[in-house]
């Protein structure tokens, strides 16, 4: 038990110093702004391509149970395409706006 | 009975109305397209108005990629007409994203457009589509419809 405890204190301590080996040298900077742009472009379309599938398939689904609504299905599935993919062209216009 | 009729004459005009909304949504893309490009060119510069004016051309042929690939696919849904495969109109769909990449890569690589001003201009589509929920909101309040 006591070498266990002695094996977590000097765990913890390298655990702080990692910071203090990080401070030193001349190491070159992680650009985390270009990694959090690339995870958040790729969340984007993830997420606008899943809502377009349900978008598209509801719409799909509707039609086949009401083919006379087809106008009105029609225009909404239009826009609400459109305004899907204007999501994903925000998260774009954000990441050419803060990676120069 | 006679309710459900009145009802059906009621909203006979205002179908008609708003199934006119995306004939008017694509007459007011070039109308904003032309209105924003000139006003751009006069605050920002000719750089900034020819990246917002290819990004306007873009997104107008994006959208109209779109109304007709998704009257494509509504009309396979529909079994109205089949004269396009299903791979066909995926194809299609998916292409407009391709065309737009290659279409934003020559205008930025021979024209001097502003890359700011051709993604300020992709969102057209959407300023048309407030104008014409503003326009509804108008008419809902003055006709009625």
């Amino acid at each position: 038990m006591g070498k266990l405890s002695k094996l977590f204190m000097v765990l913890s301590a390298l655990c702080f110093a990692v910071p203090a080996f990080a401070q030193g040298g001349t190491a070159s900077e992680v650009n985390w702004v270009a990694i959090a742009s690339g995870f958040s472009m790729a969340f984007a379309s993830g997420i606008c391509a899943l809502a377009q599938g349900k978008a598209t398939a509801s719409a799909a689904e509707s039609l086949a149970r009401n083919p006379a609504a087809r106008p009105g299905i029609q225009l909404a599935l239009i826009l609400g395409l459109a305004l899907i993919e204007s999501l994903a062209l925000y998260t774009l216009v954000i990441i050419f706006a803060k990676v120069k | 009975m006679p309710e459900i009729e009145q009802t059906e004459l009621a909203s006979a005009p205002a179908d008609q109305f708003y199934s006119g909304a995306l004939r008017r949504i694509g007459r007011a893309m070039p109308i904003l397209a032309v209105t924003l490009t000139a006003a751009a060119w006069w605050k920002f510069g000719l750089r900034i108005a020819v990246g917002f004016a290819c990004g306007c051309a873009i997104a107008y042929i994006n959208f109209h990629w779109l109304k007709r690939v998704i009257g494509a696919f509504v009309d396979r849904a529909t079994g109205a007409a089949t004269r396009q495969s299903g791979k066909g109109i995926v194809f299609r769909f998916l292409f407009r994203y391709v065309l737009m990449a290659l279409g934003a890569y020559v205008i930025l690589a021979v024209l001097p457009a502003s890359l700011n001003g051709l993604l300020a201009g992709l969102f057209v589509p959407v300023a048309a589509i407030l104008c014409e929920a503003a326009y509804e909101f108008y008419a809902a309040l003055t006709r009625g419809v």
